[in-house]
């Protein structure tokens, strides 16, 4: 299984991997400046040991061919189906939101994994009927029904962060593959009619706490102050930063999700606005390149994953940095490869593997 | 599929919508960068200096919690301003020094101090409460030393306070900060004030409110320069109950000293008058500072006052039971009005001898006079007749052995043996001296009061068992009801008219009839009951082996409007113990008619 084609690694995209492995560095970098004067960095070790952990799987994924993990997606679906399940049923609760699963010592956050079998369900369900040009209103309607499930157990937990990202991602790939604007528009519509539904569903608290996320001013110790600090971060790092060891503002006091959805402004205090372009560069790499991919390859399944995951990286990292900046409400969605977290840094990879794995089999 | 066959338009066409939503998101990522532009340089040296000298401080506003009020709208409980201490960890640059000071200055241990901090991150900027309920003195003494006590304020928030310590302190339940344990769940924040007990615990959604809050910029020294954004906390909703203050308090006058409970309820519809365990703990106290020496002595007190008896205990009914006996006997035929038999005091069943209570016998008794007596040997008799199977089928439909559904947690079911129609609670077989033990209450039956006071509501009734209703309805501040409920009908014993009937004129005799009550007989009410004494096996040396005290009434017998069940722990007999303590309380209730007698008028 792992003897790899010579001429598949001629194919490997360098500068996709090379942007990847970049934002990484700087999340790690950053990870450690936190740790100054807290008594090591527990923090960016652990940070690298799932990066070893991400780049395996990476290497695990590339050794398929896309095609046979597209054909696994049914099975892959309802795995995913039942994680989410599982975490309800075992799931450890969070500051309110049940996402994780425990493994002995580690914690695993089903919803991350399931980003990527999303992406191979969309893959799969568009192509069976082997004409993915022909997308019939059957077919999207199909397609709905089967998102709508796992869809659900995602915002129930309530992990609202993973919902948004699966939305966008969905929308591009149906754009991608010649649905009608018209009727993407009125799928939203009918989605926006059917929220009042899933509202009667939550508990007061959990209703809260949606408030919160849609107006952090709601919750004038909480998410706001988040907010109005991380502006102060990011705006005190002008246009060159303070250096590691000047960024006070982010290593001293404020967030407790500094290390996780807010690292970026960690980053932007520390570098400055110059550093910040270095960083959205790379991601714009990373984008870019899998435009690119989604364009060049001509085989259908590789199309849509490629799309897939290039809007997965697209969407998460605009919402988040949007949300750091004070551009978006705040919601929880991690910076992806540079945010603290196992499951986040680990999917991401995976992600990236799909994408390689498209691009060196484009011209089989 | 053959790739190749792909047209070149469909290629063209894939390529314009992938590229058109390159464009989007780089459309969004340029809009990004304004804004960093925007933060970082055009902003950047304004949020610099901000930063440098950023002390934004958070001060929480605490939301008023919710009032109960009784059914008469006199409130049970109400708030007042109380001062809190509190610490800012990040504002504490040489916290050790401030600690020790602040230690110094309000005698407040620094092991206490320490640990209230070890909580929190170092850094939090959240305030951190130690101490609620500062005196005057003490926050003067505190603002006078402000400038050595960076990190340390003082709040203002609203406190519980009650009317008398101990007051309705069962039904009431007290109120703390939430526990490591609470904060497991998820839903609560450091330093919030949550039910621990009784309705405060059980309504605590509606009562907490929400928290608002102001974000203030302070100076170097702590001092407010401006409020940035301030958030008005939502009060919380009010609680009407069902309760009767004026009730509830003449329930725990008559209680004082005693331990047991009692539990009053409106057999019309269910509703729980009053509700009294005692001993009672002191609200006040638990609610506010408490060492852990004096939690603990709460907790190990032998006469467990944190338990509500009248759910929480359960105890052999006694003779109280002997009205089940009578009404399953009646309705199932097995027993009529005529039966006679003569009672010396003595019951044989093979070489097992039973004896009444009463040294020497009551001589010749009818039905009416067996219940008016409290004779045992007649119910030994009928017992047998009637069978256990019957008398554990009427016993639970009546409603013992099943919790009764009060909105109060901990509520035990009690017993009824003779379970699967063979065996006794513990599981061995049935004799008939467990028969003729359970005929006057005793042997393995467990009741709580609570479960009394139904049983009795629905002899007054005529066969009525409600859900026991403590809540009203929950009204927000707006004037709109975040909760309301209804009497609810749980069940229903179907007996024959003529044997309610004479249940309730047998049951009248006991208190009006020189009957074994007669010391809860009042001139112009007709009180009805009946008494029970429940032996108790001496398990320790300690607990002396006295019988718990019953009696359990209603009134006016025969349009009852009222349900008293008294049980006195360890108080001896029925008659001369419970009976006068629901005599108190039928006084209480039934005021005006009392005063008009006595004073001559035709009540």
């Amino acid at each position: 299984m792992l003897r790899v084609d010579r001429r598949l690694l001629k194919n490997v995209d360098w500068p996709l991997l090379g942007a990847a492995f970049a934002i990484v560095l700087l999340g790690l970098v950053c990870l450690s400046s936190l740790g100054l004067g807290r008594g090591g960095s527990g923090l960016a070790w652990r940070q690298l040991m799932w990066v070893g952990v991400g780049a395996m799987a990476l290497l695990a994924v590339v050794t398929f061919d896309y095609r046979s993990l597209v054909r696994a997606a049914p099975a892959l679906y309802l795995l995913g189906v039942g994680l989410l399940v599982t975490v309800f049923v075992l799931g450890r609760t969070v500051s309110g939101a049940r996402r994780w699963i425990h493994l002995g010592p580690l914690t695993f956050q089903p919803s991350e994994l399931f980003k990527v079998i999303f992406i191979l369900t969309l893959a799969w369900a568009l192509t069976w009927r082997r004409a993915p040009q022909q997308t019939s209103r059957g077919t999207l309607g199909w397609i709905i029904a089967l998102i709508a499930v796992p869809f659900a157990l995602v915002v129930r937990q309530p992990d609202l962060g993973t919902a948004l990202v699966l939305l966008p991602v969905l929308g591009a790939v149906l754009l991608g593959v010649g649905v009608r604007l018209r009727i993407l528009g009125a799928l939203a519509a009918a989605g926006v009619a059917l929220m009042p539904l899933a509202w009667l569903a939550l508990k007061p608290y959990q209703r809260d706490r949606l408030f919160v996320y849609l107006d952090p001013f709601r919750d004038p110790l909480g998410a706001a102050y988040n907010v109005i600090q991380a502006k102060i971060a990011i705006g005190s790092g002008q246009l060159l930063g303070k250096g590691i060891s000047g960024a006070t503002q982010s290593r001293l006091a404020f967030l407790p999700e500094r290390h996780t959805d807010f690292i970026f402004a960690v980053f932007a205090e520390t570098w400055g606005f110059v550093g910040c372009l270095v960083l959205i560069l790379a991601y714009g790499v990373l984008i870019v390149r899998g435009f690119e991919i989604a364009v060049g390859t001509r085989e259908a399944r590789g199309r849509i994953i490629a799309l897939g995951v290039t809007a997965l990286f697209a969407a998460q990292t605009l919402i988040n940095l949007g949300m750091v900046t004070g551009l978006l409400p705040v919601v929880g969605i991690p910076l992806p490869l540079m945010s603290y977290g196992g499951s986040s840094m680990v999917v991401s990879f995976m992600a990236l593997g799909l994408l390689l794995s498209v691009r060196m089999r484009q011209f089989q | 599929m053959d790739l190749a066959g792909e047209s070149t338009a469909r290629r063209e066409a894939w390529r314009r919508r992938v590229l058109s939503l390159a464009a989007a998101v780089a459309v969004a990522f340029v809009g990004l960068l304004g804004q960093l532009w925007y933060l970082q340089v055009l902003e950047g040296g304004k949020l610099q200096e901000l930063s440098e000298k950023n002390r934004i401080r958070i001060r929480p506003v605490a939301a008023p919690r919710g009032i109960l009020f009784d059914r008469n709208g006199l409130a049970l409980v109400d708030n007042r301003p109380a001062f809190t201490l509190s610490l800012i960890p990040r504002e504490m640059d040489d916290r050790d020094t401030v600690l020790a000071r602040l230690s110094v200055l309000l005698k407040i241990p620094m092991r206490e101090l320490e640990e209230a901090l070890e909580r929190v991150p170092p850094e939090s900027f959240r305030p951190v409460r130690v101490r609620r309920g500062l005196t005057l003195e003490e926050v003067t003494k505190v603002e006078e030393r402000k400038l050595e006590l960076p990190g340390v304020v003082v709040e203002v928030e609203p406190q519980r306070v009650y009317p008398t310590s101990t007051f309705a302190a069962h039904l009431l339940g007290y109120v703390r900060e939430v526990s490591d344990e609470q904060m497991k769940q998820g839903r609560y924040r450091r330093g919030d004030m949550i039910g621990q007990s009784g309705l405060e615990r059980m309504l605590d959604e509606y009562l907490r409110g929400r928290d608002g809050g102001e974000r203030i910029e302070v100076d170097a020294l702590g001092r407010p320069v401006q409020v940035m954004r301030r958030e008005e906390p939502d009060p919380g909703a009010q609680v009407i109950t069902t309760v009767d203050r004026r009730i509830q308090e003449a329930a725990e006058r008559a209680m004082a000293g005693r331990a047991g409970a009692v539990v009053v309820m409106d057999p019309r519809n269910g509703d729980v008058l009053a509700l009294t365990s005692s001993p009672a703990f002191a609200l006040d106290r638990l609610t506010g500072n408490l060492e852990k020496e004096d939690w603990l002595k709460v907790v190990r007190d032998p006469l467990t006052p944190l338990m509500n008896r009248a759910l929480q205990s359960q105890y052999a009914p006694g003779s109280v039971f002997k009205v089940i006996v009578a009404a399953a006997g009646l309705q199932e035929g097995s027993l009529t009005p005529m039966d006679r038999t003569y009672c010396n005091g003595e019951f044989h069943l093979g070489r097992w001898t039973f004896k009444d209570w009463k040294e020497g016998g009551h001589g010749h008794v009818d039905t009416r006079a067996a219940l008016v007596q409290s004779c045992n040997i007649f119910f030994y008799q009928s017992g047998l007749k009637v069978g256990p199977a019957a008398i554990a089928r009427y016993a639970l439909d009546f409603g013992l052995g099943a919790p009764t559904g009060v909105d109060l947690g901990g509520e035990r079911p009690g017993l009824v043996p003779f379970l699967d129609g063979r065996r006794r609670g513990d599981g061995r077989g049935w004799q008939a001296g467990d028969t003729v033990n359970m005929s006057i209450g005793q042997g393995q039956l467990l009741v709580t009061p609570m479960q009394v006071a139904r049983m009795m509501a629905a002899v007054a009734n005529g066969g009525v068992l409600w859900r026991p209703r403590l809540v009203q309805r929950v009204e927000r501040v707006d004037g709109t009801f975040a909760y309301s409920s209804s009497s609810k009908m749980t069940g229903r014993v179907d007996l024959s008219p003529v044997v309610w009937a004479f249940l309730r004129q047998a049951l009248s005799g006991v208190v009006n009839e020189g009957g074994t009550g007669a010391a809860a007989r009042i001139p112009g009410v007709d009180v009805a009951g009946k008494t029970g004494t429940a032996q108790t096996v001496a398990k320790s040396s300690s607990a002396k082996g006295q019988d718990h005290a019953w009696f359990a009434s209603f009134a006016p017998a025969h349009d009852a409007e009222v349900v008293v069940v008294v049980l006195v722990e360890r108080g001896g007999k029925g008659g001369q113990v419970a009976a006068p303590i629901a005599r108190q309380v039928y006084q209480a209730i039934f005021l005006e008619k009392v005063a008009m007698v006595s004073l001559g008028g035709d009540g």
